[in-house]
């Protein structure tokens, strides 16, 4: 349990991100972004009680929602478009789990954890989810579409008239220059910083992968700096 | 002419100037674009009126025959201003039946647009039949029968959303109606006494039943007539597989999302300024304030006043109004417009 003072620097720090006049202007109570929020109709969570609670300023609650109630949110703003008052719960939200992050706070690393294997994956190849993934198992919901996936994916996906699609192992083929420009702005905007806060060890990992690719990308850059030479 | 007072818009505010004005010795010519007296009231057939309880054909009738009665007032229906040229004391109006009216000032009485609820999708108007708005619920209480429009069954459940077209960003609509409150709250006491087999639910965001409103219609609509207050703003109405609407919304004390089968769901509409007001801000060189009514000229020694001289306003036209006080300022803009010239014309002899 957090002392009211670390509590209250919390709330601070919520309440000092650069967003959050913009996201919240005040509330009518009407709940409206609770009746339209699909995490509500499966958890314990209401986006007009997190307003509410910041708006009021209740920190030792707000504190408590940032345990479990703020990962309930799917962030798809149904809120945000909704709301009378045109405040945004969802962006709130988003606010408050950086705010978790930023204090090591163990809920965040209890949720964040699965979403461990997503990282590496984006990280590595610059796709979340890739052709070859998708096994007709694993998506039963899906129902008769799923044998669309189950033929041959290599022919299926050599079809596309992008060369960049035709890949199974990944969505589609990102470059090096282009994965070497998103290490750049993940490292810029505190997305591994965050990343090291929440997992050192998977942080690690990522750092020598983005490292090497660097180092890759330097090589390519000299190998044509030569052939270009080699022109003259 | 100094003696004559131009009146445009005949509603409760209108219709008021024009019978202070005659009082006062001086004439009226009227102008109004429908062609029947007594503005939304009358257009649009509410039944018994907010607070008095009588009938709106009876007492806004009562307004336009006294002024249809008046010798001193010469009446211009399926009319507008087409063009005003001139100055305080000595103005020329061109009007489209192609006729010229000399006056020495303008009231502009020309009232509010009711909000047209397709432009709120989610809550179903256009969508289900058995979705109403406060208007068509009031024409259905004057015709003395509560059913459902779809198949013509008497509702079970009648759900009253309040704010429909009012206090929501999301549409521009930054003010609260004023009157709506009290209207919904007697139209449900309405509903019931034709129809006590249904039972009749308000969703509200606050209640502003202000004033004297509170016993007469919040208490009494509770108390005598059962209806059932819920705090909370309906996000959508879809409807169920059995012809029924389903109204979805918070339940805000126990912060949950609930779903709720009505048999009709009425919109409590809003006032919007008047859609010609951009027409009328051209025509008349008078400002509009940031919502779109008519602006004022200053508050509190110019009341009645626009941005022009000469040229005043009342009633729905500045802002979202009652008829009691459309009434009231119709009678102060009149008597100002009167005392206006009256000093002009002192001054000029
Ligand atoms: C559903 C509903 C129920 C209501 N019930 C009540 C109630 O019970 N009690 C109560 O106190 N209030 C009630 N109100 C409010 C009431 O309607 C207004 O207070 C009242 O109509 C305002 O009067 P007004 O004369 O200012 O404007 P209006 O009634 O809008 O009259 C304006 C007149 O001007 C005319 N006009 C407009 N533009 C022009 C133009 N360019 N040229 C010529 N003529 C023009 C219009 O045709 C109209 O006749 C209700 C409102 C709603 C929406
Ligand atoms: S963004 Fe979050 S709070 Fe808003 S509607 Fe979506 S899930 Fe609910
Ligand atoms: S929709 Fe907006 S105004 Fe309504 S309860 Fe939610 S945050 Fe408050
Ligand atoms: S009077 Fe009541 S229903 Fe009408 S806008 Fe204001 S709060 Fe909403």
């Amino acid at each position: 349990m957090a002392t009211y003072a670390e509590m209250q620097q919390i709330y601070d720090d919520i309440r000092g991100d650069f967003r959050y006049d913009h996201e919240l202007n005040g509330c009518l109570n009407c709940g409206i972004c609770t009746a339209t929020c699909p995490s509500a109709q499966f958890y314990d969570y209401s986006p007009r009680e997190i307003v509410q609670l910041l708006w009021t300023e209740n920190v030792e609650q707000i504190y408590d929602a940032m345990q479990e109630k703020i990962w309930a949110c799917a962030q798809c703003m149904t809120c945000a478009a909704r709301c009378p008052f045109k405040n945004s719960p969802g962006g709130l939200v988003a606010i408050m789990r950086e705010v978790a992050i930023k204090h090591e706070m163990q809920s965040a690393k209890d949720v964040l954890r699965p979403f461990g294997r997503v990282m590496l994956k984006l990280i590595t190849t610059g796709n979340q989810l890739s052709p070859d993934m998708i096994q007709p198992d694993h998506f039963p919901d899906w129902g008769p579409n799923i044998q669309k996936v189950e033929g041959d994916l290599r022919l299926l996906r050599k079809a596309i008239p992008v060369k960049t699609l035709q890949t199974v192992d990944t969505a589609w083929e990102v470059s090096l220059k282009t994965s070497v420009e998103m290490y750049t702005i993940w490292e810029m905007t505190g997305v591994l910083r965050s990343l090291e806060l929440m997992d050192e060890n998977l942080f690690d990992v990522i750092e020598d992968f983005i490292d090497e690719k660097r180092e890759d990308y330097e090589d390519w850059l000299e190998e044509q700096e030569e052939d270009e030479e080699d022109d003259d | 002419m100094g003696d004559t007072v131009l009146v445009v818009g005949a509603g409760p505010a209108g219709l008021s100037a024009a019978a202070n004005v005659t009082a006062a010795g001086y004439k009226v010519v009227m102008v109004e674009k429908e062609e029947v007296l007594g503005g939304a009231p009358i257009l649009s057939g509410y039944a018994r009126l907010v607070p008095s309880g009588e009938w709106a054909k009876d007492a806004i009738g009562r307004m336009v025959s006294r002024v249809e009665e008046d010798a001193n007032c010469t009446v211009h229906k399926n009319a507008k201003v087409t063009q005003l040229d001139g100055e305080a004391g000595n103005f020329t109006a061109t009007l489209s039946n192609g006729e010229t009216v000399k006056a020495g000032a303008v009231v502009l009485a020309t009232g509010f647009t009711h909000f047209d609820s397709i432009n709120k999708p989610e809550w179903g108007f256009g969508t289900y039949e058995d979705v109403l708005t406060t208007t068509q619920m009031e024409q259905m209480v004057s015709s003395g029968k509560i059913i459902c429009p779809s198949d013509g069954r008497v509702p079970e459940r009648v759900a009253i959303l309040l704010c429909v077209g009012s206090r929501d960003r999301q549409i521009g609509r930054e003010w609260c109606s004023k009157i709506c409150c009290t209207v919904s709250a007697n139209l449900a006491m309405e509903i019931k006494e034709i129809s006590p087999g249904t039972d009749v639910f308000i969703y509200y965001m606050d209640i502003r039943t202000y004033g004297l409103y509170e016993d007469k219609f919040y208490w009494k609509s509770q108390e005598e007539f059962k209806t059932k207050f819920v705090k909370a703003r309906i996000a959508e109405v879809t409807a169920s597989g059995d012809g029924r609407l389903l109204v979805k919304g918070e339940d805000t004390l126990v912060k949950r999302p609930i779903v709720i089968p009505f048999d009709i769901v009425v919109h409590a509409i809003g006032m919007d300024p008047n859609e010609d007001n951009p027409e009328i801000s051209r025509i008349f060189g008078v400002g509009l304030e940031k919502h779109g009514f008519i602006e004022r000229a200053e508050h509190y020694t110019n009341t009645c006043g626009t941005t022009r001289r000469g040229i005043y306003s009342c009633g729905a036209a500045y802002a979202p109004e009652t008829i009691d006080d459309s009434i009231s300022q119709g009678a102060a803009a009149g008597a100002r417009a009167v005392a206006d010239l009256h000093a002009l014309v002192r001054k000029a002899g």
